[in-house]
């Protein structure tokens, strides 16, 4: 499977000061072997996985991955190039530096009751139960990181968190 | 299903070995007399018949092995192919479809274990996929940079019966060809060539799998520009022909890697740019001001070498492009290929001949003498492999087959025999050491059941030389695990394979033993007792730059 490094502090779509991290959108074919190509290739190729999500796309058959790769010492563009030659993949759109939309979510179940600082913010409860409160966020990756940081004072049960995905922006 | 859809693909040998996933294939074999099957003796060598059959005859080679250890047994054949980009389709038997998953009898996760070595592949769990993926495949083997193809399919699939359905068009939406020249770029790179004082050329594989070595003659003396070819690109280029670098690489030519440290302009074709052609990547080609790197597939730019002008595409279309373009030369190229001759005359290939014993270079003198431009020489891996490079003057592509990419010692015996079986009009020449001979010595029984005219030359140095020369030269001298004293009597052994062989320990027998290998129809295998302290040179000391090569000692 994956290699995806669970990130306590995580850095944005586009984390500052690393400018190793390749951010890509990728259209595939769905199919039994595609993930083990795809992520076969990140390994054999020396990237690393920083952050990953798939849902399906707008058509039907095929899957929209997006990743964001540490291209570790090879040069940038490999991480497009490498994952091109797979016939699994249909497209590959590098949006890396480009303005875009990038959004992550958070699921968490947190004791406290006073929940008016996560809600200012922007939570929003999903339910109640007798071991806490479940709430959901969305934003960028700096916004999600500080999110989590406000979980924390709020005694967090558990906490799920999503890999991101993006879409370019458009001025 | 299976069969037939090979037969339609145009398929004349299959190299394989049948076992419990794929008999319902087996069981209908003989009702496809077009279909030649090649029962090898382990699958490893069915890979490597299939490789020497498509590298000799252009055609894809076709290999089928059972499930599980049947399959597994292919993956050092495949990685062979997968680094030298050559077509080939191997199928493979795997449990029933409903059994999958489940650590079923030889049951492996085949996929998994190839999609690293492959070009592609696929698991075949409905009889409805079969007819297009088998016709996909034979495409994507054959198209671009070519490479080998794996089909997984389940043991139900094969015996299922269905409609019998000839797919018409190919529709794959990943993946994309790289045809179509830039020809900017093509312009750009023909001027830049032309304008430079230095210019080199260096052609790898990828001239040979476009029929290039036409289009690169005639537009490296349009440019006066001198090619160096790579290990796999011997062929590419005439080794005779005055512009002639003959070899790069870290076991390249003296003169070849002056002129590539010296270059100004360098073009690189149909080639990698691997670790074994930089040597020490921060020092290669360190006066180049401008790199133009030609390949058919893109992600080849920049993976090593960053180059100023690139061409993502066929080498044969990119070279007509350029052809035109080149215009006027740089008035001084005279002086620089008068530099490149005085290096050729400083630097040349040399060896001892006169200590009393057997010299390799000795053997493939006289063997070039008599076979000339009109033979296959198939080598393996190791010291013998650079003296076959080096020692013969190909000058016509296609006549030297070795694994390059993956130095799969082991390669030669059942690649040569699949080589005759690709091009039986020529004859074919085995060059082995003792070390990688044995690793599939067993294929023997091949040659002698198709009685194949392969003729083996054993470089037997008693030890794994290659190994030991780089003991010798870079770790300290110290001699560790190479010693091959205990091996089999290679003439006993034939016998017991039912071949003739000889044993040559003296230089005046290498011409009676040649002759006697020529004589006979069949395989012939000689058993050459070489000098076990001759060495490769030149070479580089690894982690050095080409311009460290150190040459042979100058002999009296
Ligand atoms: C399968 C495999 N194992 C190990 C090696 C490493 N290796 C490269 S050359 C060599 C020695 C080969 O010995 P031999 O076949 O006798 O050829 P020689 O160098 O003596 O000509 C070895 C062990 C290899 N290339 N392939
Ligand atoms: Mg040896």
């Amino acid at each position: 499977m994956l290699e995806i490094k669970p990130q306590q502090a995580a850095p944005a779509a586009t984390p500052k000061g690393t400018d190793r991290i390749r951010v890509l959108s990728v259209i595939v074919e769905d199919g039994p072997n595609t993930l083990t190509k795809v992520s076969g290739v990140i390994r054999r190729r020396g990237f690393h996985v920083r952050g990953f999500s798939v849902g399906p796309s707008r058509q039907p058959g095929r899957s929209r991955i997006t990743l964001e790769i540490d291209h570790g010492h090879a040069e940038a563009d490999q991480v497009r190039k490498q994952l091109e030659r797979l016939v699994e993949v249909l497209e590959v759109e590098d949006l890396t530096g480009d303005p875009m939309h990038s959004r992550e979510l958070v699921v968490a179940t947190v004791a406290a009751s006073d929940l008016d600082a996560l809600l200012k913010k922007g939570a929003r409860i999903l339910s109640t139960a007798s071991d806490g409160t479940t709430v959901e966020f969305s934003g960028d990756g700096d916004e999600v990181s500080d999110f989590v940081h406000e979980l924390a004072r709020h005694g967090i049960v558990d906490v799920v968190r999503s890999g991101p995905v993006v879409m370019r922006r458009t001025e | 299903m299976v069969l037939e859809a090979l037969e339609r693909e145009g398929v004349e040998y299959i190299f394989g070995y049948p076992g419990g996933a794929n008999l319902p294939i087996y069981q209908h074999l003989h009702e496809h007399p077009k279909l030649k099957h090649i029962l090898v003796r382990h699958e490893q060598g069915a890979a490597h018949m299939a490789d020497g059959y498509a590298r000799a005859s252009g055609k894809p080679g076709v290999v089928f092995a059972t499930s599980g250890p049947g399959a597994l047994n292919l993956v050092t054949g495949l990685c062979t192919a997968y680094m030298d980009s050559v077509p080939m389709i191997a199928i493979t038997g795997q449990v029933n479809s409903t059994q999958v998953g489940r650590d079923a009898f030889q049951e492996s996760d085949v996929i998994g274990a190839t999609s690293s070595v492959t070009k592609h592949s696929y698991l075949v769990t409905k009889i409805d996929q079969l007819p297009r993926v088998i016709h996909e495949a034979f495409h994507i083997a054959t198209t671009g940079r070519p490479g080998p193809v794996l089909i997984d399919i389940c043991k139900d699939v094969q015996q299922a019966d269905a409609e019998r359905v000839t797919p018409e068009f190919l529709e794959i939406p990943g993946y994309k060809l790289n045809g179509h020249v830039d020809l900017g770029h093509a312009h750009q790179a023909a001027r830049a060539l032309a304008a430079a004082e230095r210019p080199v050329i260096l052609a790898g594989h990828g001239v040979l799998l476009s029929h290039a070595e036409h289009e690169l003659r005639q537009f490296a003396e349009a440019a006066a520009a001198p090619v160096g070819t790579t290990l796999l690109g011997i062929g590419a280029f005439p080794v005779k022909h005055p512009l002639s670098l003959h070899m790069t690489g870290f076991m390249g030519t003296g003169w070849c890697l002056k002129a590539v440290q010296n270059a100004d302009v360098l073009m690189m074709v149909g080639m990698r740019v691997d670790d074994r052609v930089t040597a020490k990547l921060s020092e290669f080609a360190p006066n180049a001001k401008t790199f133009i790197h030609i390949d058919i597939d893109g992600s080849e730019m920049g993976k090593n070498v960053r180059p100023h002008i690139e061409l993502v595409a066929d080498a044969r279309l990119a070279l007509e492009a350029m052809l035109p373009h080149v215009g006027a030369l740089n008035a001084d190229r005279g002086k620089w290929l008068a530099q490149i001759d005085a290096w050729r005359e400083e630097h040349p290939l040399r060896y001892k001949h006169s200590n009393g014993q057997l010299q390799p270079q000795d053997v493939l003198i006289d063997m070039y003498r008599r076979a000339r431009s009109e033979a296959i020489v198939v080598a393996d891996v190791g010291q013998n492999q650079i003296w076959a490079a080096l020692w013969w003057n190909y000058d016509r592509p296609g006549l030297f087959i070795n694994s390059g990419g993956s130095g799969t010692m082991g390669f030669a015996l059942p690649a040569a025999i699949g080589a005759k079986f690709g091009r039986p009009d020529l004859p074919v020449w085995c060059v082995a050491g003792e070390g990688g001979f044995v690793m599939t010595a067993q294929e023997l029984s091949v040659a002698v059941e198709h009685k194949l005219d392969v003729k083996i030359v054993l470089l037997n140095n008693f030890s794994l030389g290659m190994v030991r020369q780089f003991q010798d030269d870079f770790y300290g001298g110290v001699r560790s695990q190479v010693d091959l004293t205990h091996m089999p009597d290679f003439v006993k052994l034939c016998e017991a394979y039912g071949l003739p062989a000889l044993r040559v320990e003296k230089f005046e027998d290498i011409a009676p033993s040649f002759d006697a290998a020529e004589r006979t129809k069949g395989p012939f295998l000689i058993d050459f007792r070489i000098d076990p302290e001759a060495n490769v040179y030149p070479i580089v000391p690894l982690g050095k730059g080409l311009n460290e090569f150190r040459e042979a000692p100058e002999y009296a």
